[in-house]
């Protein structure tokens, strides 16, 4: 444990040195709230987001790739002018704060050196097809008798059993099968896909709800378990009012472009861009508001008053509120609403979001090098802050088997010529 | 076993609406006793508790009265938090400091205490004290933008997706300093921003505006980074039917050709290799329209799986409560509510193998545990309980 914190902290103090420029400290203090648990990797962009956010809360996480690399190093987006090994974003995203070995594991050499970490792991992450594992003998059945206290976690597109568990998948599948995409777009278009890989990213939170359960329920039983997350399912899981209308009220939602689920909100034009607002909050206020610049035409008459009649009549309201909004900015409209507590917001495009002055002030963002480019990445963070005193780590994604020295030398012990066979051999 | 994880753990909850009670509502879920502090003045809208939406997101927990505009309540609530694990709460950040229930106070009655305060923006920065709904931190982070047919129309998710994630980040969070304390004997405080969550949902997208300095366009169904085409969602027979399909490699794309009988077009030199049919992907997307359209999507769904396609079925809110697949995977359970009746509830995407499973109990009634609270984990008398009802304090 001890040798283990010590080059922990060589790593990360390496970093911390290269961006302030002072001088590197060795500390003990924890990274986290996870110090001392050990999780093995082995899964690609399905579910490796999952030990990303346990890693940023201190976790030991090490990725097992296969030689070369892990194929989600491979989806774009990429890097431009960057080599296909590290180029992928959403790989240099998902595995920010991790250690990489790499190991064959279909190669029978490979597996006593894979035996012997997970000798020291406490959680095991993995998405392969289903029947991978158990062919090679290392799925939770082969492994749980020697490894009684291990937490091993799989990602499937529909769960392990059930009609459909054998289905292939992807986003865009489970995004239509876990109903997300039923309730967004506009009425007359296709139903619209989530952006960005929602499934994946849904499935990572649950897994590390899963894993945290387990862990908790370990501390007392000294089991581990075998956790099954549905991609599918985890779609459905993220619905909010979607499932809730149905089971309780039969009713089926659909989709309704802009508009809230609740007719609430919707998004509107100004001159320079686009504002989200709330249609009916202090309803008095905002046609006041509107009053105030000419702009409110019959939006005064008493008729409007009554919440029903607003409801039913919202393509006018929209119309009013439409030439109003675009004599506007989106800024102007922003802060006058935020000051009256209207819960409106700019439509931000992702380079407007790097440039809040809100995350700014939070330090949301992470920033590291590149280390095959060189080039500067800037990251989303953990969303919280801890009031604990923590050496937070701040780790680049790592680069192929770029601990293998490290792990497989100086933690297993593994001789430098064993190491150079089992790279002749491929296993490593 | 695992669904009393966290058992003998109390939590209090002063959270509403969707986001907080999600994270609370998880932890009841798993055998923790959470007591949801109430009171009748707030108990309306999407907070009151005989309705179903309220049902949905407060089961297995407590709920007792507060009115915690007065100092005695502040009182009681203090004597609640000392004898508890975790506070959980989403008011706007000036709330609990102006009721002097900041955590510093609440650490001065109980050392080990995590509190973890969930908002909008966070505790800190120029804009702590903006209001934001589900809808408002979407817009912010970039989904509702990113997720539209085109930049000059944007569309966004149309439900608070916020709120569940931000609930779920709640939820590890709690679990993650509760194993801290385990090690370590220490408290926590947490300070969650909705808003930053969002923006962990967009990782990839705002690292590529930043490192290569690119602005990144909503392209609707279209993913130019996926090397799969066909990729798209296609009209089917049917009322608002639709399916979804994704073709990868060239063993899928002759499988995919087989299924649809092998038609003249599938031959064509600009469907012939992958980076073709991506480069030709609007005419490949009309081709493969023109047969969906007179396809039943369950049946087209099943023969392209069969035939090793990705293929899935657009599935609306009534097809999923009856999904065989869900039903198969437990992922519905039922309640009975003293109101509302039997109930069907969604639970979570997470099986575990040596869980069982003890049966949930309903949304509680307004303050229907004032006499367990009060009584038995206070050890206020009756009496005194009763003035205190009388003084509209527990109230």
């Amino acid at each position: 444990m001890r040798s283990r914190r010590c080059i922990r902290v060589l790593l990360c103090g390496a970093q911390r040195s290269r961006r302030g420029g002072g001088k590197t400290e060795i500390t003990s203090k924890p990274h986290g709230w996870l110090e001392g648990i050990v999780i093995l990797d082995l899964a690609d962009d399905r579910t490796d987001f999952c030990s990303r956010i346990l890693a940023d809360m201190g976790a030991r996480v090490i990725k097992i790739e296969r030689p070369g690399g892990s194929p989600s190093r491979r989806q774009g987006p990429c890097l431009d002018d960057t080599s296909s090994s590290t180029g992928s974003l959403s790989f240099l995203y998902n595995n920010v704060n991790k250690f990489s070995v790499t190991l064959n594991l279909e190669h029978p050499e490979a597996k006593p050196i894979f035996l012997q970490l997970l000798q020291r792991a406490d959680v095991l992450v993995e998405s392969f097809p289903p029947d991978y594992l158990k062919r090679l003998n290392l799925d939770y059945d082969s492994l749980s008798e020697s490894y009684p206290r291990l937490i091993f976690v799989s990602t499937t597109g529909f769960g392990g059993r059930g009609p459909r568990s054998a289905y292939k998948t992807c986003d865009l599948i489970a995004s239509a099968y876990g109903g997300q995409m039923y309730v967004s777009g506009s009425p007359e278009g296709p139903p619209l896909k989530a952006f960005g890989s929602q499934p994946y990213f849904s499935a990572s939170l649950h897994a590390a709800m899963g894993i945290m359960l387990a862990l908790r329920s370990r501390n007392r039983t000294e089991k581990g378990d075998h956790i099954d997350i549905s991609l599918q399912a985890s779609v459905t899981s993220t619905l909010e009012h979607v499932m809730v209308h149905y089971l309780s009220q039969g009713l089926i939602r659909r989709r309704q472009g802009s508009f809230h689920w609740n007719g609430e909100f919707a998004v509107l034009p100004c001159k320079d861009g686009f504002i989200h607002m709330s249609l009916f909050q202090q309803w008095e206020t905002l046609i006041e508001w509107l009053d105030a610049e000419g702009m409110a035409h019959d939006l005064t008459n008493e008729e409007w008053l009554d919440d029903e009649y607003r409801r039913r009549n919202v393509c006018h309201i929209i119309e009013v509120l439409k030439q109003w909004t675009t004599e506007h900015t989106v800024h102007e409209l922003f802060e006058l609403a935020q000051l009256i507590r209207f819960p409106w917001a700019p439509v931000q495009s992702p380079s407007e979001v790097l440039e809040c002055p809100q995350l700014s002030a939070r330090n949301f963002f992470m920033k590291s090098r590149d280390p095959e480019s060189g080039k500067t990445l800037k990251y989303p963070g953990a969303p919280y802050r801890a009031s604990g005193e923590f050496d937070a780590p701040n780790m680049p994604a790592p680069l192929p088997g770029q601990h293998n020295q490290i792990i497989y030398n100086q933690e297993l012990g593994i001789s430098q010529e064993e190491l150079k066979y089992l790279q002749g051999q491929n296993a490593i | 076993m695992q669904y009393d994880a966290l058992a003998g753990l109390r939590v209090l909850d002063l959270t509403r609406v969707v986001a907080g009670p999600y994270t609370t509502r998880f932890l009841g879920d798993f055998g923790a006793e959470v007591i949801k502090v109430q009171s009748k003045r707030t108990a309306r809208g999407v907070e009151s508790n005989p309705t179903s939406f309220f049902g949905a997101w407060n089961r297995n927990k407590r709920s007792i009265t507060l009115n915690m505009d007065r100092t005695e309540a502040r009182e009681l609530f203090l004597g609640l938090v000392e004898v508890s694990d975790v506070v959980v709460e989403n008011f706007a950040p000036r709330v609990m400091s102006n009721w002097n229930l900041d955590y510093t106070r609440l650490r001065s009655v109980n050392e080990k205490l995590i509190m973890l305060s969930m908002s909008g923006m966070g505790q800190s920065g120029p804009w702590k004290d903006y209001v934001a709904y589900g809808p408002t931190v979407q817009s912010l982070g970039g989904l509702t933008y990113l997720t539209s047919y085109s930049h000059d129309d944007p569309i966004g998710l149309g439900y608070a997706y916020a709120d569940i994630i931000s609930g779920m980040y709640g939820a590890v969070c709690v679990l993650g300093a509760l194993q801290y304390r385990q090690q370590t004997g220490q408290g926590q405080y947490i300070d969650l921003s909705e808003y930053e969550a969002v923006c962990t949902a967009a990782g990839p997208a705002l690292m590529d505006a930043f490192a290569n300095q690119r602005e990144i366009l909503p392209t609707g169904n279209v993913d130019h980074d996926v090397p799969a085409a066909p990729y798209g969602c296609y009209r089917c027979l049917g009322v608002d039917r639709w399916c979804v399909v994704a073709v990868y490699d060239e063993d899928e794309w002759q499988a995919f050709c087989r299924v649809l009988g092998s038609p003249p077009w599938t031959e064509e030199t600009r469907f012939s290799t992958l980076p073709n049919r991506q480069k030709h992907r609007e005419e490949l997307h009309s081709r493969v329209s023109q047969w969906m359209a007179h396809q039943s999507p369950d049946e087209a769904v099943e023969q392209l799986q069969k035939a090793g396609v990705r293929a899935g079925v657009v599935q609306n809110a009534e097809q999923l409560a009856n999904d065989p697949q869900l039903v198969s995977n437990g992922f519905f359970d039922s309640i009975r509510h003293p109101v509302l009746g039997e109930t069907i509830v969604d639970t979570y995407p997470i099986n575990f193998s040596n869980h069982q499973k003890r049966p949930w109990k309903p949304a509680p009634l307004l303050g229907e545990a004032n006499q367990y609270v009060f009584g038995e984990i206070l050890g206020m008398t009756k009496a005194a309980i009763e003035s205190y009802v009388r003084d509209g304090i527990i109230a």
